[in-house]
């Protein structure tokens, strides 16, 4: 990084964390400090809603991901609507009416406050592992670019926002995020351009998608049908996007606090409605464009040198190791395939423009490609292997490597702040709501001394600092799960919402069902059939299924055991 | 978040508008985007 990358960075970081400062001035009470004294609009409701949404990951695996696997990621996000419309209908008037704190208060009212506080476990033990991943995540992408200490980094990423969150609470937090969204989406409308701008004379932004197209990279629409049936291992494809998404996005949106705690901000049910509903309208669509980068990015590397690898640290160690040898010939290979695309693509332009007959020239670019993939995965697996012992997966380095080596200076610094930023939008809503969980459905009901509204603004404050810190030596051990960070936040939130978000299901939708201890041990029994599910199906279920299992074992044991229990009281207590 | 649902629902007069507008939008997303994929693929 240059001179003036780290004066933009430092700048950039230093304005969020003053301006969080700044506004956060608070009423100093629960109210204020965990609602902003319920006066958002919905325009912050919403930013705060993305921003709480959209974590580094986002912006920086979302492009390699569409580079490697193409733009059908997508379809993760076609749920996400829907579910906006269920809250708004069902879960959002029923938070309003009871003027909760957090979304777990309501169980206490429906059933009772074991029920309630076994779900806050649920979400306390899932987000706080994740939040911890989430500072770890890009962390790990930047120490090994940059070549910064790992544990440093933790510190900065984790430790920097804590004095905003703590002192300005969901306030800080709603505001930081509109300023940061904002400097995200120029950076990344910047770092699109440019992709377009450094194509080759000739080449525009049609030509460059009919490219990227070709090499299978526009598959925006998959149905995960192939030959022998419904592929049920395909993580991306319309079905499990609709379904599987629709269910992740409701636990998301309707029973993790960190969002709940978003839009109970809004200073009316309109607002918050609103609030949620544009969510629906801009999320596709915006995901769309960031993996559109990706693709663009494809076409780029078509005309420029790729790295074979695109972690540099990764490529250290093979090159340290006997397969040093092997490598260094895979790579000449690699460069020479390069070569042979650039010349490959350029005349399949060239017949695209002329409207000549493409289907050859087609043919030989998907086989360049196939031949690069393939020296790609043979490097891969040296990676993987006993000798080396390296993480395979180089999907979150390459839009960042390709701001390395080809952005100019200045913009490499502002794409650095934008992890930086993404990153703490998403972690500061978390700790807050993990705070405010801590202080509402546990702290509070727990403890039997009566305190004032200043002690329990300082205890939530406390709670607040003492998430952060959790959060960052969860970073400092995550270890060793490389190559899957995003995929293990994702499974981790999908391993419990399902159970939580059916508990929400049964309360709202099943109001035969009024037996306390038969929905407590329908929680219990239904976390256990995902773990026993997920461990059983490993590779061979994709990951968003195990929602609508989740959703459906609370369902049917809550149903079996409230008639079961029925039956018991008729038998002890005979009419 | 105040329990007064009084305010003007924006653009539309319905809430159940809104919803159908979502679901349409959605729906003309997927749509574009499969012809997306089938033009360029």
């Amino acid at each position: 990084m240059t001179t003036l990358d780290w004066i933009v960075l430092v700048i950039t970081l230093l304005a969020i964390v003053t301006y969080g400062l700044y506004k956060s001035r608070t009423t100093r009470n629960l109210d204020g400090y965990f609602l902003s004294n319920r006066s958002m609009s919905w325009g912050l409701v919403l930013l705060s809603i993305i921003g709480t949404q959209a974590s580094a990951v986002t912006f920086i695996s979302a492009p390699g991901q569409a580079y490697t696997d193409g733009m059908r990621f997508v379809q993760y996000y076609f749920g996400l609507p829907l579910a906006m419309i269920v809250i708004c209908m069902f879960f959002v008037p029923i938070f309003s009416r009871l003027k909760v704190y957090t979304a777990y208060q309501y169980l206490e009212n429906r059933f009772d406050g074991k029920t309630r506080m076994l779900i806050a476990f649920y979400f306390l033990l899932q987000r706080g592992l994740s939040t911890g991943i989430s500072v770890f995540a890009p962390s790990i992408i930047l120490s090994s670019l940059l070549g910064w200490n790992i544990y440093w980094t933790n510190i900065f990423m984790g430790g920097l926002l804590i004095i905003y969150t703590m002192s300005g609470g969901a306030k800080a937090v709603a505001y930081t995020q509109q300023l940061q969204l904002i400097i995200i989406f120029i950076g990344m409308f910047l770092s699109a351009y440019m992709i377009v701008h450094m194509l080759p004379d000739g080449i525009g932004f049609t030509d460059a998608l009919h490219v990227s197209g070709k090499l299978n990279k526009i598959n925006v629409i998959t149905t995960g049908f192939k030959n022998n049936g419904f592929d049920w291992s395909d993580q991306y494809n319309l079905f499990s996007g609709i379904i599987g998404g629709f269910f992740l996005a409701l636990s998301y949106f309707g029973a993790d606090q960190s969002q709940v705690g978003r839009y109970l901000t809004a200073k009316s049910m309109t607002e918050s409605r609103v609030g949620l509903l544009m969510n629906g309208l801009v999320k596709v669509p915006m995901q769309f464009a960031i993996l559109l980068i990706g693709a663009m990015l494809l076409t780029f590397y078509q005309f420029n040198k790729a790295p074979v690898f695109f972690n540099e640290v990764q490529v250290a160690k093979i090159e340290k190791s006997a397969l040093s040898d092997s490598f260094h010939l895979a790579r000449r290979e690699y460069e020479n395939i390069t070569a042979k695309k650039k010349e490959a693509v350029s005349s399949f332009v060239q017949s695209l423009h002329a409207d000549a007959d493409v289907s050859a020239k087609t043919a030989e670019m998907k086989q360049l490609q196939q031949q690069s993939d393939s020296i790609r995965k043979k490097v891969k697996s040296w990676i993987t292997s006993k000798e080396v012992g390296g993480d395979g997966n180089d999907t979150n380095y390459i839009f960042l490597r390709f701001v390395l080596d080809y952005l100019p200076a200045g913009l490499v610094g502002l794409l650095i702040a934008i992890i930086f930023l993404a990153s703490w939008g998403s972690i500061a809503a978390a700790i807050n709501s993990l705070a405010s969980c801590s202080m509402i459905d546990f702290h509070r009901k727990l403890s039997k001394k009566e305190v004032d509204h200043e002690r329990e603004y300082k205890l939530s404050k406390r709670y607040t600092l003492g998430w952060g810190v959790f959060c960052v030596i969860v970073a400092m051990f995550t270890y060793n799960i490389g190559n899957s960070l995003i995929e293990a936040v994702n499974v981790l939130g999908s391993l419990f919402y399902g159970p939580i978000l059916g508990v929400f299901i049964v309360a709202f939708f099943f109001k035969k069902i009024k037996n306390a201890n038969a929905v407590f041990w329908a929680a219990v029994f239904a976390e256990l059939t995902v773990l026993l599910v997920f461990i059983i199906a490993q590779r061979r279920l994709g990951f968003l299924w195990l929602n609508p299992i989740g959703v459906s074992a609370v369902i049917f044991f809550s149903v079996l055991f409230n008639s079961l229990f029925k039956k018991q009281i008729q038998k002890i207590n005979p009419a | 978040m105040i329990d007064q649902d009084n305010d003007k629902i924006p653009i539309f007069k319905k809430w159940g508008q809104w919803y159908v507008f979502l679901v349409a939008v959605l729906i003309t997303l997927i749509i574009l985007f499969y012809f997306f994929t089938k033009q360029f693929s």
